[in-house]
């Protein structure tokens, strides 16, 4: 027999085998889970998380795979900030602000720290310092504003701020407020210590993270008593998971694996819930350098719904003009007012005609192996060059491009689409000049952002956003697309999930069999 | 034989310092630092700067270099940065489902591959030894991260028979444990069946074609005498070979079938912290696989020189 027929042979039947297997795979539907979780019984759950966070240190890591478990449910902050706007107490029973906004005085609530021992005010003073001198950026400007933080009674503190401050208000609402006993603190990173209705079991990496209902815990004690989060890195075999019944949730489900959640049916057995916060806004970055009105052309080459389509979930992501997400008050859906350079293909061409910028040569800089910017850009590149741009596509792999970012000589390019987190502030830049290869630089907008933050009332904190906001759309550099939601599934008798009110934490105490 | 002993001790060293030099360079060379990864992309360089001294990366290269393997030879292989784990401990825990996961997928390689290559060699040319080279050529071309989705879609989602991934501790419930490991055993015993039989399959077929065989048979003994008496010994020297390099392999090689399956062991380890750029957890792991590789390849030498004794003699 040759070389060559041998071949054959092995081509021919692998080909076979994965056809039919394959057939099998796609097509079989999910099972409906009619049936009750066989966890209900013991009131215990078990999750999937896709990302394994390799330390709990919320103080020193930003990391997402981190923040989704530990903050709300092992760690609490001082207040929370629910969806309708209003502030609830946390760690603080009660709180006064003065009417200037500049003085802040909490009173700690009597309670115990999962481990046993009191909350104490030196605990808070101790917490509340080690996320000012944090590492992350988002933790310490909470921080900014704050001239003073001490003891005012057996359990008060008071926090003098040099102005009144909006970010340090909402980041005691978040990570920034977080508090842990200080002499549990060196073990902050395997072992994170806290008041909230779970305490923290195990944490073995790429394998589990293992929570029990904290005893100690000042509030209604949780409706599951024991929660198993199970990291699963591959989304196939998590999806498995799920449609075993070997676990009742996966309450992140990235954009890769909506097409398979889909055809599997998954989304039709199990209950999908969609939530903001841990979603991202995908949007087109166009390099500062470039003249404005070019820019503005380059904007109404971009057709929002055929981003949207191509992700091919309508229900996961939706067309915006704002930087955002949903769940921020100055977001809005794209529409004619919010819109300053809505799509106008002919108007673009005109434009691109009139003033010759087809002989500016642009290049496109896109992640070959990224779905969540491959896919846009094979969208966006087109509709640019049917409009008469000269734009090439410089297609770089995901390792490459964090070799380059790595070696500090991040890719330069023209024009790309990027997704990450949905906070405008991230574009504080007040010198044009500073703007580089994936950054907005603009003194007006950075002046009104820290207007914001010294909004005296929220309303007036809201308008100055919106007013932001709107600079920030003029000018075309951060061009928003997409807001593409968090989207989950639970099992149909699980209930109780709500959208996370500390960052992007999964609530588990709310949920119940 | 002692000469020959010091010989491949003298090398033994030799490449255990090689190796560790390459370690050192390459996960540098890899640039980035795992105070970057921890701050996320939108951390300032001052920052980044002042959490990689904190973990003492701004010490100078060659200070780092000597630290650690003064450290290993000590027997202390570091601690990781961000969680201050001792990466002993990290291993070994990690060795615990490694080790029991490799070996298993091994050893049903190996009951699926000498039987087939044997069977495959006695009736080469004839229809069913033919049929066994098809599906060893199948083996080898399915990926083996096709496989464990199959086997995990076939058993665990469809026929509910076993858990279709995950990894239940063996201190919590051994029963489970033997449950989580039995389609990950599979599909790398699977993969490693087919690559081997080829292997056998070769080897039994040079030494059926040996004159010592045929002299045995011209003797009076059967085929089946011949190959057991006379031809298995020499038949087992590539073998043998094969099973060490492929042990050797297995240890750290096994990072698919543990991402499919989500088994904790020491290849996902390794992944994920040579992404976090933890240059202590990898260079020390990685360190412990090459001394381990090494040796196992050291013992295979000597039990080729026990098997062939003109190795020794270097004939």
């Amino acid at each position: 027999m040759t070389i060559v027929e041998n071949f054959a042979r092995k081509v021919l039947c692998a080909t076979a085998l994965v056809v039919g297997l394959g057939t099998a795979f796609l097509t079989a539907p999910a099972v409906a889970q009619d049936a009750v979780s066989p966890r209900a019984a013991d009131k215990a759950l078990i999750m999937v998380a896709r990302q394994d966070p390799g330390t709990l240190d919320y103080v020193k890591s930003i990391l997402t795979a981190l923040r989704l478990w530990i903050p709300a449910n092992v760690v609490e902050p001082l207040v929370f900030f629910e969806a309708d706007g209003t502030v609830s107490p946390g760690i603080a029973e009660t709180w006064e602000i003065s009417d200037d906004g500049k003085v802040y005085t909490f009173n700690i609530r009597a309670a115990m720290f999962s481990d046993g021992s009191p909350v104490e005010v030196a605990d808070v003073l101790f917490s509340l310092n080690a996320m000012k001198g944090s590492p992350v950026g988002s933790n310490a400007a909470a921080f900014d504003a704050v001239k003073s933080m001490e003891q005012t009674g057996d359990r008060q503190i008071t926090i003098t701020l040099s102005r009144a401050s909006q970010n340090f208000w909402r980041g005691m609402g978040d990570m920034s407020g977080l508090i842990q006993p200080e002499a549990a603190a060196g073990g902050i990173a395997t072992n994170p210590i806290g008041t909230g209705p779970y305490r923290l079991v195990e944490y073995v990496s790429n394998s589990n993270l293992t929570f029990e209902a904290n005893p100690n815990y000042w509030g209604e004690a949780p409706a599951i008593k024991s929660v198993n989060v199970r990291i699963v890195t591959d989304g196939t075999a998590g999806l498995n998971a799920l449609a075993a019944g070997e676990v009742d949730a996966i309450p992140v489900i990235t954009i890769d694996l909506w097409e398979q959640m889909v055809s599997r049916e998954l989304d039709q057995a199990y209950s999908l819930v969609t939530y903001p916060q841990v979603g991202e806004p995908t949007y087109a970055v166009i390099n500062q350098s470039i003249d404005h009105e070019v820019r503005k052309a380059i904007a109404m080459t971009l057709d929002r719904q055929q981003f949207n389509d191509a992700f091919g979930a309508a229900w996961g992501a939706e067309n915006t003009c704002t930087f955002g997400l949903p769940n921020m008050p100055w977001y809005r859906a794209e529409s004619e007012d919010t819109c300053p350079y809505p799509f106008d293909f002919s108007g673009a061409m005109q434009m691109i005609s009139d003033n010759e910028f087809g002989d500016i040569e642009m290049e496109y800089v896109s992640l070959s192996d990224v779905p969540d910017l491959s896919l846009p850009a094979d969208v966006m590149v087109p509709m640019m060059q049917a409009a008469g741009f000269d734009v090439t596509r410089n297609a770089i792999d995901l390792a490459r491009y964090s070799q380059l970012i790595f070696a500090g000589r991040p890719p330069q390019f023209d024009v790309t689409i990027m997704s990450g987190p949905g906070e405008p502030t991230q574009w504080a830049c007040p010198d044009p000049s500073a703007a580089g290869w994936s950054t907005y630089c603009s003194a007006a907008y950075t002046e009104k952002l820290t207007a914001a933050d010294s909004a005296a009332t929220d309303e007036e904190y809201r308008t100055l956003m919106d007013e932001a906001s709107a600079i920030l759309r003029d000018d075309a550099v951060i061009v928003p697309l997409i807001a593409k939601l968090g989207v989950g599934l639970l099992h149909p008798k699980l209930e109780g999930f709500i959208e996370p009110r500390l960052g992007v934490a999964v609530e588990l105490s709310s949920l119940r069999w | 034989m002692v000469t020959y002993l010091i010989r491949r001790l003298v090398f033994f060293f030799g490449a255990l310092f090689a190796a560790s030099v390459l370690i050192f360079i390459l996960i540098r060379a890899a640039g980035g630092n795992v105070a970057a990864i921890v701050l996320g992309r939108h951390a300032s360089a001052n920052a980044i700067d002042a959490l990689a001294a904190e973990y003492g990366l701004d010490r100078p290269l060659p200070v780092q270099y000597i630290d650690w393997i003064k450290g290993m030879l000590h027997g202390d292989l570091g601690r990781s940065f961000r969680t201050g784990e001792s990466v002993a401990d990290l291993v070994v825990s990690r060795l615990s489902i490694s080790i029991p996961l490799a070996l298993s997928g091994l050893i049903l390689g190996l009951i699926i591959a000498i039987p087939a290559g044997v069977f495959a060699a006695r009736n080469a040319g004839r229809p069913v030894g033919a049929f066994v080279g098809l599906l060893s050529q199948i083996g080898i071309a399915v990926p083996v991260f096709w496989a464990g989705i199959l086997l995990s879609l076939l058993f665990g989602v469809y026929l509910g028979l076993l858990p279709t991934g995950g990894w239940v501790p063996w201190s919590v419930d051994p029963i489970q444990s033997i449950r989580s490991l039995v389609l990950p055993v599979i599909s790398l015993g699977l993969i490693l069946g087919a690559v081997m039989t080829r292997y056998v399959r070769s080897a039994i077929l040079d030494v059926m074609n040996q004159d010592y065989v045929r002299t045995a048979r011209a003797c009076g003994m059967t085929e089946s005498q011949a190959l057991v008496q006379v031809g298995l010994r020499n038949a087992s020297l590539p073998i043998v070979t094969v099973i060490g390099l492929q042990m050797a392999e297995l240890i750290g090689g096994t990072v698919i079938i543990e991402t499919v399956f989500s088994i904790p062991g020491l290849s996902r380890m390794i992944l994920a912290n040579v992404a976090a750029r933890e240059v202590i957890v990898v260079q020390s792991t990685v360190m412990l696989i090459i001394v381990f590789v090494i040796f196992v390849n050291l013992m295979v030498d000597l039990l080729y020189s026990v098997l062939d004794p003109r190795t020794r003699l270097g004939q």
